[in-house]
């Protein structure tokens, strides 16, 4: 069993601290919750974040109980949660009217 | 009341350090400056890229940041260099603003000087009479209150917002619970955080420019016309896990605590209020320009809390790596002082954590040397510009 730390009980993300995790690997959660088993369906470097429950293209990923961006895709829980399948919502010159 | 010892100074400020300053007031004396330093007992040089066909604005700033380090509680004494005779900023103008301080200056120009060697003699005289006039010094006690206790984060990885950088915030409630004061640049960092500063700050005026400092940072990435992502977070911050911004940012703001915001400063001015509690400063997530803003405010001391490891270490103000992953810690650790990775596996509480970077931060103020000291790789000194070259 791995495990994954929760920042805030609303969480959507848990991040792996204590160790990287493999594809098909169970994993728990600690921090502010400790109710979530899951699968994992991608392998988690150290230091990386797992997807705690479904996420929608367009829905907000929580850390922290804040938005640290919006799903670019669906989102599975078990997913690798980076900047494959999220997007920051500030600072984006790349958007801005010119 | 806590005591550090320290080296008390003219206008009763307290240093941590007694460091004699050979400071280069342009590009063009860098080479002046680099010979002194290394001819001259303890001498620190601090050399740049500035002082040269800036528009004024920027020259301003430059001005800021050279004095500021000169006026520095932990410098003992200044030899200070220039060449050309830069309106607005000329050695005699550095000098006009350390003057306050009471500490001994010396200025020399090379031109006034008939050229390298001689102004190369003359510096070398002036750094050899400050270094024996500051070497009688004495440590004295002093109370904690006195201390401007700086923070950054530079190379974050998740671990920094979950460990290092909240440890760093008690540590910091420890010292604004003595009196002392905290103060947090890079405002590129507060990005997504703005509500959870302005909920601890002061007055609504500290709150206004605390907005309008991030709105500022924001427009010139969006100036710039290119997506933030890759320059902030940074490569090495996602390797690290970190996707957005917006997530740096929240493990960023948690290396202060839950103390109020007394004041907003432009970069590398000093405060102007005494009051215990948190201070923030207007400027850039680069970590150089970042923490030589906070020595030039007046920091005697400063947190670097680390990710992926770092070797940062500002010239004159003891800056101590502490880092939450444990891997990094074992790559770094000839640069990295503090492991507070027990965090994540029960062995320490974030209050344990943070009372540990009180402790050794304490430990330095009074003459403890960080590893990054004892290696003499003083390699962050650098100047945020706010202008072009002209």
């Amino acid at each position: 069993m791995k495990t994954v730390f929760v920042v805030y009980a609303d969480d959507n993300v848990g991040t792996a601290v204590l160790q990287p995790i493999q594809t098909g690997d169970s994993v728990a959660t600690n921090g502010e919750r400790s109710d979530i088993q899951l699968t994992a369906r991608a392998d988690i470097a150290y230091g990386h974040k797992i997807a705690l429950l479904d996420i929608a293209a367009g829905a907000t990923v929580r850390k922290y109980g804040l938005s640290i961006g919006s799903a670019t895709r669906d989102i599975r829980a078990g997913d690798h949660v980076h900047a494959h399948n999220v997007e920051s919502n500030r600072g984006r010159g790349d958007l801005a009217e010119r | 009341m806590q005591q550090f010892m320290g080296y008390r100074r003219a206008n009763g400020d307290v240093g941590a350090r007694n460091h004699l300053l050979i400071l280069s007031g342009t590009v063009y004396a860098n080479g002046v400056v680099e010979r002194v330093a290394e001819a001259i007992h303890g001498a620190v040089p601090i050399t740049h890229a500035n002082g040269r066909c800036q528009v004024a604005p920027d020259l301003r700033v430059t001005r800021r940041f050279l004095a500021g380090t000169a006026m520095n509680p932990n410098v003992g004494a200044v030899v200070i260099i220039d060449h050309f005779k830069e309106a607005g900023m000329t050695a005699e103008d550095l000098a006009n603003d350390i003057a306050p301080t009471g500490k001994p200056v010396a200025t020399v120009n090379i031109r006034g000087e008939g050229g390298y060697i001689n102004a190369l003699a003359k510096s070398t005289r002036y750094a050899q009479d400050f270094a024996r006039q500051i070497s009688r010094l004495q440590r004295e006690p002093a109370p904690m209150s006195k201390i401007l206790f700086g923070t950054e984060c530079g190379t974050s990885d998740t671990t920094s917002g979950l460990a290092s950088n909240p440890a760093n915030g008690l540590a910091g409630e420890l010292l604004i619970a003595q009196g002392g004061r905290m103060l947090m640049a890079e405002c590129t960092e507060w990005m997504g955080c703005e509500n959870w500063l302005t909920d601890k700050a002061a007055s609504p005026e500290v709150a206004a420019a605390i907005i309008a400092g991030v709105q500022h940072m924001e427009a010139r990435a969006l100036a710039s016309g290119e997506d933030i992502r890759g320059s902030q977070p940074t490569g090495d911050n996602m390797a690290g896990g970190l996707t957005t911004i917006e997530e740096k940012s929240m493990g960023a703001v948690k290396k202060i605590g839950d103390s109020p915001i007394i004041e907003h400063l432009e970069v590398a001015a000093a405060p102007t209020q005494t009051t215990p509690g948190n201070y923030v400063m207007y400027g850039p997530g680069m970590g150089a320009e970042s923490i030589s803003s906070m020595a030039a405010a007046g920091c005697q001391v400063l947190t670097f809390c680390t990710g992926g490891g770092h070797t940062s270490n500002h010239p004159i103000m003891p800056t101590i790596k502490v880092t939450g992953n444990r891997n990094s810690y074992e790559l770094m650790r000839d640069t990295v002082d503090i492991d507070v990775s027990g965090v994540f596996t029960g062995e320490l509480t974030l209050a344990e954590a943070g009372q540990i970077i009180y402790d050794e931060m304490a430990r330095v103020c009074s003459g403890y040397l960080t590893k990054s000291e004892a290696l003499r790789d003083n390699n962050s000194f650098a100047i945020h510009r706010v202008g072009p070259s002209i």
